[in-house]
């Protein structure tokens, strides 16, 4: 008779708490690479919207800085015991976060990657990305830039004797966004300079190219670190380089370092000691876009990052109820003084 | 009583010519950069040292007062970033005047200062502990009043550029430099010229002494805490004005090249000894290493691993330095 009644309680218990869950709203989390940049914002608020629409439950996690990694594990591994239905992730570093994906297809919990995505993740663990795809993007600059008259006319003057110096500024080589935006700079550079002149890559052994007398030189420069005293201290270095005629930087980290680094960009402009130089940036924010407005950069990349944050929580709610996801690319526009203002344009580059 | 008779003996031959170290491996340095180095050697490269040295310079002017009664502050660089997000977001999000707003970062990072202090002379935690502790508490307040937005100062080219002009520079003009240049003269007179100063040196040579002889200890090293928190708040101005930005969750890792400056410069971490001129020209150093080691062409990994290894090299300098002054005093 107890063992009865025991069984009855633990049913009924059973039965209760299901039928609680049930009602319970379907929990997701996003775990993000920050939230300092105007571009996180961005995302995030893409990432309500989407919750607010599905009418889902949603934590969002964004560590301090982009270097904080482990920051970034602890949180993922806080928000795995917590069992969300899906989680959405833009790793700081893909392989730190290894395990956790093999975790999460252990326990059945689908992931969404974003943003920079989670390249190389074991096989099963990413269900669908939302992204940019970085190095079409980054391609994007190298194409816009390469258009430019007086660029095309020094890269055609280049001698092995004088080489002309085009860089690219990279806050790391370790993120996926960052270093495919750089690859995919370099890769479209080189394809295109060829047509003027002999391409050495050279400044970093992830990127070099070695040739023999090369006209024409692609220098990668990467900071230090993220923080901002060394990019600026990694600009210095790359501005100071004799015959640099063109620059490319690949995030907004990076461009406050050049900003720092050319009184705001103003030294980029008539009679600044950087005038000639053409600059491509990426991102937006305030400051960029006052260079951008200024012309001292003569344009910039921009994400979608509303549409990055709101694609992937859609698709973590889609994953979650067991619809089938794919991969898509969020997109990428070219910005410059004469379009910043257009409404099409102006809704993606954020303050 | 003078500032000698409470130091380890100074003044003897062997100990002048460790104080020749210094400002020779400054030289030493610019020239091996000057040589090797791509474009170091001009104007330029000179106004973006001395740019990259304005908040570390006001952080090392601090921390020297706290170093030489024996102490450590580990929350500068935090303290600072905190300050100058503080004042962005009095003017951004509060909607301050902006001349009030940078009116209130300095007396953010003197509250701090305040905090460390009180922790230290009157809690008695040690100084490692309790600025450790403050360095995660300014590094989350920051996040916390911000709401983890990075706060932007006005830009050159924008209405209320004279931010800039007033505290970077004006055309080519470094005015940064001045405030530098004001700060270490307002903090070598107080060093060497007030009470307090003397106070310092005392504390840290001998904490008991000092008490038993009725110095109030307690007071002026909170005041010490209070003086190095003021000037990182003060240095937080001059890194909005240099850097625009200031983002929440950074700033950590900041005091470590305010200490190593302070290091290289000549002053104790044992306490009771040192000079502001020496951080001075510790301060020039880190600036003069940093700049250099990218304009090398070195990979950004490489010039890490080198500012450690000088780091490092600071702290056995300083080593031996105290070796050679307890031999003098045995022998004297």
């Amino acid at each position: 008779m107890k063992r009865l009644l025991a069984l009855v309680l633990v049913l009924t218990l059973a039965l209760g708490v299901t039928a609680a869950l049930a009602q319970e709203k379907m929990y997701i989390s996003v775990i993000s690479k920050g939230e300092q940049h105007a571009f996180w914002q961005a995302v995030r608020q893409g990432c309500e919207d989407a919750a607010a629409e599905y009418d889902v439950n949603m934590f969002y996690y964004g560590p301090p800085s982009e270097a904080d990694i482990v920051l970034q594990v602890e949180a993922l591994k806080a928000e795995m015991a917590k069992n969300p239905k899906a989680l959405a992730l833009a790793a700081l570093s893909t392989d730190a976060v290894m395990t956790e994906l093999q975790e999460c297809i252990d326990k059945g919990i689908p992931v969404i990657g974003f943003d920079s995505g989670v390249p190389n993740a074991p096989e099963g663990s990413i269900y669908a990305t939302a992204s940019t795809n970085n190095q079409n993007a980054a391609a994007l600059a190298a194409d816009k830039l390469l258009e430019d008259e007086g660029l095309a006319a020094k890269l055609a003057a280049a001698t092995a004797e004088a080489p002309v110096v085009v860089a690219v500024l990279s806050q790391d080589a370790t993120s996926e966004s960052v270093t495919g935006r750089t690859t995919g700079f370099v890769n479209r550079f080189v394809e295109l300079a060829g047509a003027y002149g002999v391409v050495e890559v050279q400044g970093h052994t992830n990127w070099a190219v070695a040739a023999e007398n090369p006209a024409i030189i692609l220098h990668v420069e990467i900071g230090a670190s993220p923080r901002i005293d060394d990019m600026t201290n990694a600009a210095n270095a790359v501005l100071n380089k004799n015959n640099l005629a063109a620059l490319f930087i690949s995030n907004e980290g990076a461009v406050a370092g050049v900003l720092a680094a050319t009184a705001d960009g103003s030294e980029f402009g008539e009679g600044g000691r950087f005038n000639g130089i053409l600059v491509g940036g990426f991102d937006a924010g305030v400051n960029q876009k006052n260079a951008v407005r200024n012309g001292w950069f003569a344009g910039s990349v921009t994400q979608d990052p509303y549409r990055i944050g709101y694609l992937a929580v859609e698709l973590a709610v889609k994953a979650a109820n067991g619809e089938a996801v794919e991969d898509v690319d969020t997109g990428a526009q070219w910005y410059t003084k004469d379009n910043i203002d257009e409404p099409n344009i102006a809704l993606l580059v954020y303050d | 009583m003078s500032v000698q008779g409470v130091a380890p003996a100074q003044g003897t031959k062997k100990l002048d010519l460790q104080k020749l170290l210094a400002p020779a491996v400054l030289v030493g340095l610019y020239a091996f950069f000057a040589i090797f180095g791509n474009n170091f050697f001009s104007s330029y490269t000179l106004k973006t040292i001395l740019e990259s040295a304005y908040y570390t310079g006001l952080m090392s002017f601090g921390i020297t007062f706290v170093i030489i009664t024996g102490g450590i502050d580990l929350s500068i660089g935090t303290n600072m970033m905190c300050s100058a997000i503080i004042g962005g977001v009095a003017f951004s999000m509060w909607g301050w005047p902006l001349w009030l707003a940078l009116c209130l970062v300095p007396l953010v990072g003197l509250a701090f200062g305040f905090i460390n202090g009180v922790l230290v002379a009157k809690a008695k935690l040690p100084p490692f502990i309790a600025t450790l502790g403050m360095m995660l508490v300014t590094q989350g307040f920051g996040s916390i009043v911000s709401r983890v937005q990075t706060q932007r100062y006005p830009t050159i080219g924008t209405a209320k550029e004279w931010f800039k002009t007033v505290f970077y520079r004006t055309g080519n003009f470094p005015t940064g430099a001045l405030y530098l240049l004001a700060a270490f003269i307002i903090a070598a007179f107080v060093l060497n010229k007030t009470r307090f100063g003397r106070y310092v040196y005392a504390i840290g040579s001998n904490e008991e002494a000092t008490r038993l002889s009725g110095v109030r200890v307690d007071k002026y090293k909170t005041l010490a805490y209070m003086v190095c928190g003021l000037f990182a708040g003060i240095g937080g101005i001059l890194y909005a004005a240099t850097y625009t930005t200031a983002i929440p969750g950074t700033g950590n890792g900041l005091e470590t090249y305010a200490i190593a400056a302070v290091i290289i410069g000549g002053t104790s971490m044992a306490g009771g000894s040192g000079t502001m001129v020496g951080t001075l020209i510790g301060i020039f150093i880190m600036a003069v290493l940093k700049s250099g080691l990218a304009s090398l062409g070195l990979q950004a990994h490489w010039q890490t691993f080198f500012t450690g290894v000088v780091v490092i090299g600071a702290v056995l300098m300083d080593n031996v330095r105290v070796r050679a002054a307890q031999k003098v005093k045995v022998e004297s």
